[in-house]
C-alpha cells in the first residue's frame, strides 16, 4: 500500500500533502487524492486482485490508506446479477443490476465511503468521527464507528424515515437531528468543523471518503468479466458517487486492466430535488440549489456539493440525465421486487424509473447491455411503500376457511402443481 | 455606488485584515473590477486565468447569489451589502445570531437602527415578538468580531439582555 501522492485542487491543480483537508487555500476548489499510476500500473495485475478475498480491499491499491483497514474490512464485492425478468419488461436485451443493497454491515453503498474514511480518521489520530447524513451515511458512520471503537456525532435532518433513526441509534451513536433540511445540516456540520477537531467523513475527509465509491466500479467493471456495460444509470444526490464511479472506470484503463471505456453515465433524481438533471437540460454548468420535495429522502440534497462534477461527467461520458416523480419511483420500486426479488429502497425506485423513462424515450437503446445500481435496502424507507403493495389476507386456522378465501386461478395453480407432480 | 463588501476569512489577509470593506461600483461587476484594483492580491483569487470568477466563489447581494439575478452584471445600489463567499465553507460562519430581550422602557427605541448605524455591522431580524410590556428579538449580526462586541457591549450598557441562540440550533 501507500502510493497516494498527496492530495490535488480539482480546480487549479495546487497540491498538498495528505491532511485531513479538503478545500484548496487559493482558489477554493475541493481537493482531491493523487496517485502514482506508474507504480500501480508496475504492481497490479487482474489475477492479482482476482485471487484476493472477496470485499471491496481487493482495490487496496487505488485506495487513499497508508495500511490495512482497521473497520470494514468485509465491505463491498456485493452481487452483480443478470435481470432477465425486469430485462423482458423493460423490453431490452441484456440489463444488469449491481446490489448495493445487501452490501456490508449497513445495506447501502455507503458502507464503501466510511470504512475508507473511518480508517483514515484512525491512522490520522481522530477520537470522534462524525458526519451529516440524510440517513444511509448516517447508519453507516455509527456502525463502523462502533466497529472501530471511537466516539461518533451524526447529524441528520429530523424527518428522516423511522427505519434510517432507528439504524443509526441502536450502534450508541450521539444522533442530532436537526429541525431543516439536508442543506441546513450540511452547512451547521461546515460550522462545527471548523471549531471542534472531529473527523467528519464528509467534509474534513471528504477527499479520502469519496475514493471508496470507486470500488461500486470496479467492481462493475471485473464482475462483467473485465468490460463495461454500455449504459450505466446511477442515481444522485450529492453528485460524488457518479463521479467516482466514472473515475474509477477511467483508473482501470490507466493503468490497463480494461481496454478503452466507451460507457455512457446517466444521472438519476427524483423530480422534487432535480437540481442536477435541471442544469443538464438547461445545458448550464452550475447548480442552481432547490429546496427539495420527495419522498426519496436519501436522495433529497438541493445544493450538491459534487453537482458542477456530476454534470461534467455525465457529459464527458455522453450519457444523460432525467427524473422521476415521487409516484414514479415507489412504482419502478414495486416493479424492481416482483421481477427481480430486489427490494431497494426510494432511491433505486428513482434509478429504476430513470433507466425505464429513458429506454421509453430511446435515449437508451434496446439493444445494449445496460446496468442499473442499486445503492440501498428497501427495509429502510418502508414508509414509502407500506400503503402501496396491500395487506395479508387473516384467515381463521380451517381449511374450509382457506378454500372460501382462495382464487380460482390460484386453485388451478395448484392442480397444475399436482399433475405435473403425478 | 458606495457598498459594502464582506470578504471572507481566508482572503483578509489580502485586505489589510479588513472583513468589511467600503467599495464603489454600479454592478457587480464594477464593484469585483474596484476590489482587485485596490487590493491586488485578491485578483488571482477571484479570477481565473480567463478573467472569470472561480467557479467555487459565490457572489450574493444582500443575500441573494448573483446567479439568479444578472451574474456580474448585477446592478447595486447605494448601501446594498455584497458578499464573498467560497461554496465549500457552506455559508458565513461571521453570522452570529442572538436573542435580544428588551425591557420596558426600550421598547419604543429604534435600537437595531441604532446599532447598525453605531458600528460597522449588518443586522438582520429572524424572529421577534414585541408587545407593550416585553420584547424579543432574534437578530442575525454580520460584521467583524471587534465591531460585534462593541455592539453587545452598547446593547448590555441599555439594558438590553443579549443571548446567543446557537445552542438552540444544535440541540
Amino acid at each position: 500500500m501507500g502510493y497516494v501522492k498527496g492530495l490535488k485542487c480539482r480546480e487549479c491543480g495546487r497540491e498538498y500533502e495528505v491532511n485531513p483537508i479538503h478545500v484548496c487555500e487559493f482558489c477554493f476548489g475541493p481537493l482531491e487524492v493523487s496517485y502514482d499510476y506508474d507504480e500501480i500500473k508496475k504492481s497490479v495485475t487482474r489475477s492479482k486482485i482476482e485471487e484476493r478475498p472477496k470485499t471491496m480491499w481487493r482495490y487496496k491499491e487505488l485506495l487513499p490508506l497508508e495500511s490495512d483497514p482497521t473497520v470494514g474490512r468485509y465491505v463491498g464485492y456485493t452481487p452483480l446479477i443478470k435481470a432477465k425478468r425486469l430485462g423482458e419488461v423493460l423490453g431490452v436485451k441484456e440489463l444488469y443490476i449491481k446490489n448495493d443493497a445487501v452490501n456490508y454491515p449497513t445495506l447501502s453503498f455507503k458502507d464503501r465511503v466510511v470504512s475508507v474514511a473511518v480508517s483514515k480518521a484512525k491512522e490520522f489520530g481522530f477520537k470522534v468521527v462524525s458526519c451529516a447524513s440524510t440517513g444511509n451515511l448516517a447508519n453507516s458512520v455509527a456502525a463502523l464507528a462502533a466497529e472501530g471503537g471511537l466516539e461518533s456525532y451524526i447529524f441528520v435532518p429530523y424527518d428522516l424515515e423511522q427505519g434510517k433513526i432507528l439504524g443509526t441509534l441502536i450502534y450508541g451513536t450521539n444522533l442530532i437531528a436537526i429541525k431543516g433540511s439536508y442543506d441546513e445540516v450540511n452547512r451547521l456540520c461546515s460550522e462545527i468543523a471548523e471549531n471542534y477537531r472531529w473527523a467528519f467523513v464528509n467534509i474534513n475527509l471528504r477527499p479520502f471518503y469519496a475514493e471508496g465509491s470507486k470500488t461500486f466500479g470496479f467492481e462493475i467493471a471485473e464482475q462483467m468479466g473485465w468490460k463495461i456495460p454500455r449504459h450505466v444509470i446511477v442515481p444522485m444526490a450529492g453528485g460524488s458517487l457518479i463521479t467516482k464511479i466514472w473515475k474509477g472506470f477511467k483508473e482501470l484503463e490507466g493503468i490497463g486492466l480494461l481496454d478503452r471505456v466507451e460507457s455512457k453515465i446517466y444521472g438519476a433524481q427524483a423530480s422534487g430535488s432535480n437540481p442536477i438533471v435541471s442544469a443538464f437540460k438547461e445545458g448550464i454548468d452550475w447548480i442552481k440549489p432547490q429546496r427539495p420535495k420527495t419522498i426519496a429522502k436519501s436522495l433529497a440534497i438541493g445544493n450538491p456539493a459534487d453537482g458542477f462534477y456530476a454534470l461534467k461527467t455525465i457529459r464527458e461520458s455522453g450519457g444523460s440525465a432525467e427524473d422521476v416523480s415521487d409516484e414514479e419511483l415507489v412504482e419502478a420500486m414495486k416493479l424492481l421486487a416482483r421481477t427481480e426479488g430486489i427490494f431497494t429502497e426510494t432511491a433505486g425506485g428513482v434509478t429504476v424509473g430513470v433507466t425505464k423513462k429513458l429506454i421509453d424515450h430511446g435515449v437508451i437503446s434496446k439493444d445494449e447491455p445496460i446496468l442499473i445500481s442499486i445503492t440501498g435496502n428497501g427495509l429502510k424507507t418502508q414508509e414509502a411503500v407500506q400503503d402501496r403493495v396491500g395487506k395479508p389476507q387473516i384467515i381463521d386456522a380451517k381449511f374450509s376457511e382457506f378454500e372460501k378465501m382462495i382464487t380460482p386461478r390460484q386453485k388451478r395453480l395448484k392442480e397444475s402443481v399436482f399433475q405435473s407432480a403425478i | 455606488m458606495n457598498v459594502r463588501v464582506r470578504i471572507p476569512t481566508p482572503l483578509k489577509k489580502l485586505t489589510g485584515e479588513q472583513d468589511i470593506i467600503a467599495a464603489k461600483g454600479n454592478t457587480v461587476g464594477e464593484v469585483i473590477q474596484w476590489l482587485t484594483e485596490t487590493y491586488p492580491g485578491l485578483r488571482e483569487r477571484l479570477r481565473d486565468e480567463n478573467g472569470e470568477v472561480r467557479r467555487f466563489i459565490n457572489i450574493y447581494v444582500n443575500d441573494e447569489d448573483i446567479r439568479f439575478i444578472q451574474n456580474l452584471e448585477t446592478p447595486v445600489k447605494e448601501g446594498d451589502q455584497i458578499s464573498i463567499i467560497p461554496a465549500i465553507a457552506g455559508g458565513s460562519s461571521q453570522k452570529r445570531k442572538v436573542t435580544l430581550t428588551f425591557p420596558p422602557e426600550r421598547i419604543q427605541e429604534p435600537v437595531i437602527y441604532n446599532i447598525g448605524h453605531r458600528f460597522k455591522i449588518v443586522t438582520n431580524i429572524r424572529s421577534a415578538n414585541v408587545t407593550e410590556n416585553v420584547g424579543w428579538v432574534t437578530l442575525e449580526i454580520d460584521g467583524e468580531e471587534e465591531e460585534y462586541l462593541k455592539a453587545v457591549d452598547y446593547l448590555k450598557e441599555i439594558g438590553v439582555k443579549v443571548e446567543p441562540v446557537e445552542k438552540d440550533v444544535i440541540v
